[in-house]
């Protein structure tokens, strides 16, 4: 992430090495955005908007803010944790997968 | 995660990457522009090979999907040295070889011998220009910017400086781009040297009156070979900034937008979000109806312009990777039965071709807007559309590169020593100069080209992926059907390359 708040500068020297910034967003109709307070950027749930926070704004945080982040970062660990999990999984199911189908095919 | 153990990870990456190719690259002679199907005995069928190769690219998405460190990922994008500036007596020597050079095509074209394989026009076009040239456009930087004749050329003549939008730039050279692989791939331009030379005459004209109407922005937005160039270059790992040349790791300069056109500065910061939000579709599509001005004054409108040229640049890489897929398309034995059996209904040949050109490319484009728009979907995220396929469209690059490399690479080495003889005597060279003989196993470097080239795309998804979206897991997420299209186009180009090659029937 490298949005850049209107006062910070995340990266500093930005001529020389552009980055894409902030994104664009649109918002379905019906949808009830949570809306950064800093730079005004939607997100879906108050997770990602907590995410968001911790990643762009991080030093400008309230003692609040600060913590909520700390609560979705440890839980969001949690969910990687097991997400590798399948990962490490997937890949060795699709390598002993590849192995046996080459096995059959060249005995 | 620290430094070490992502090493180790890459380094396992790297012996199970090894060890599949070397599965993969067992059938030996696939490929590759004149390569044939020789008689070496196949021991892996064709479509083990086609669904290992999809294994190699869903492997090392899972792999990379093991990297989740924002910090690192940036860090692994942005490492660079900044060399010194090039001395301007290069690029000016550059301009003059340039120009030498198409003179060159166009005299030995029109007096030297007929026969294609010992005319210095032919040789150089194909050989030193589309297959090597471009190979080093990719593989370690665009020079087509200091060495373009037309470039020198339109500096003689008035400069014009008129406007063009975007979107007529794209559908230029979008269809400049059509028209010269066709006339590559499907006509005798590419045996004929007088008739290549009526082709290069033709270009040099629409370019140069091209260029003094507008100036330099036809070069940067409209010519659809400088734009392959310029945007085969941001592959490289040699970059051109204004501080001189810039080396990264290859790839790297995918994953931001072109150095050469900087995001104008946003204090439009205002615009660059406002911009979708009279747009409540869910898809996001508002900037489709933009049709901005290249050139135009003022914060916003130089914002939207920079934002329209970046929409076309995706267009123009979806068509640059179709018309690698349709090289290699025709020339594969299936198609030749296809064709045989649709031309027999009547079709007329170059209808067929023509339709399967356009056809191709609508669905390519279609297959990519439809995964940017499942992307958003899959990350549940709010980033437009219009910003995912702005972003990701770089991505494929690789891709495109990989192939033309499985496809010239053993075309210009076999041809290369040719083209040294008959430039030493272009006006009556030996009556068949000489060819090197590539060995069998030399096929497989075509494979592992195109291999290659989607690992190192899944690699500059994952970066570009981790720069767009918030926390860990969703940039994982919002790859997912990039992966997808990403394994069904491995294995469908695998099997056309393993495919024996035949000439194209009918034309």
């Amino acid at each position: 992430m490298t949005s850049t708040p209107p006062t910070a500068d995340t990266d500093a020297p930005d001529d020389d090495r552009p980055r894409w910034g902030p994104p664009s967003t649109t918002v379905p109709p019906g949808d009830d955005p949570h809306t950064c307070p800093y730079c005004g950027r939607p997100f879906p749930s108050d997770r990602r908007r907590t995410l968001h926070l911790g990643a762009v704004h991080g030093p400008a945080l309230t003692d609040e803010e600060a913590a909520s982040v700390a609560a979705v970062r440890d839980s969001e660990a949690d969910d990687l944790f097991v997400f590798h999990l399948k990962v490490v999984a997937a890949i060795v199911l699709a390598l002993m997968g590849l192995a046996y189908l080459y096995a059959f095919v060249l005995s | 995660m620290t430094r070490s153990r992502w090493l180790r990870r890459l380094g396992g990456l790297a012996v199970v990457l090894a060890v599949l190719l070397a599965l993969a690259t067992r059938p030996g002679a696939a490929h590759g522009g004149t390569l044939r199907l020789s008689g070496s005995t196949a021991q892996v069928p064709f479509w083990l090979v086609s669904l290992t190769g999809g294994g190699v690219i869903g492997v090392s998405f899972l792999f990379t999907a093991l990297v989740t460190d924002h910090d690192l990922i940036r860090e692994v994008a942005d490492a660079r040295r900044v060399l010194r500036v090039v001395p301007a007596p290069a690029s000016w020597l550059a301009g003059v070889a340039g120009v030498l050079g198409l003179l060159a095509v166009v005299a030995v074209g029109l007096v030297g011998p007929p026969t294609p394989t010992a005319n210095l026009a032919v040789l150089l076009v194909w050989v030193g220009w589309w297959a090597g040239f471009t190979a080093t456009v990719y593989l370690l930087g665009n020079a087509w910017r200091a060495l373009n004749p037309w470039r020198t050329l339109a500096k003689l003549l008035p400069a014009g400086d008129r406007d063009v939008s975007a979107r007529t730039a794209t559908a230029v050279s979008v269809g400049g781009l059509l028209l010269l692989v066709y006339m590559e791939v499907l006509s005798p331009f590419s045996e004929d040297p007088v008739l290549l030379v009526a082709a290069v005459v033709g270009y040099s004209v629409a370019t140069l009156a091209g260029a003094a109407v507008l100036g330099d922005a036809w070069f940067d937005r409209v010519d659809p070979i400088s734009r392959v160039f310029r945007l085969y270059g941001r592959v490289a790992p040699l970059q051109r900034t204004r501080d001189g040349l810039r080396v990264t790791l290859p790839g790297a300069a995918l994953t931001r937008p072109p150095s050469d056109d900087p995001r104008p500065r946003p204090d439009a910061r205002g615009d660059v979000t406002d911009r979708d939000d009279d747009a409540t579709d869910a898809d996001g599509d508002a900037t489709d109806a933009r049709d901005a001005t290249v050139g135009a004054h003022g914060d916003a409108d130089d914002a939207e312009a920079w934002w329209a040229r970046r929409e076309g640049d995706a267009t123009f890489v979806v068509a640059l990777l179709w018309v690698t897929t349709f090289d290699g398309l025709v020339s594969a034995a299936a198609w030749g039965d296809v064709a045989r059996a649709v031309v027999g209904l009547g079709v007329p040949a170059h209808a067929l071709y023509v339709a399967t050109l356009l056809v191709g490319f609508g669905v390519f484009l279609a297959g990519f807007r439809l995964a940017c728009r499942l992307s958003r979907r899959t990350a549940d995220s709010y980033v437009s559309v219009p910003e995912i396929r702005v972003r990701f469209a770089p991505a494929l690059l690789p891709i495109a590169a990989g192939y033309h490399l499985a496809h010239y690479l053993p075309y210009f080495l076999s041809l290369a020593p040719s083209l040294a003889v008959v430039a030493a005597d272009p006006l009556s060279p030996p009556p068949s100069p000489p060819v090197l003989l590539l060995p069998n196993w030399f096929g497989g470097i075509g494979l592992l080209a195109i291999v290659a080239g989607h690992v190192l795309a899944v690699g500059v998804a994952h970066a570009v992926a981790f720069d767009t979206f918030t926390g860990r897991l969703q940039p994982i997420r919002s790859q997912y059907p990039f992966i997808l299209v990403m394994v069904l186009y491995t294995i469908t180009s695998l099997w056309l390359v393993s495919q024996p090659t035949v000439a194209p029937p009918f034309v």
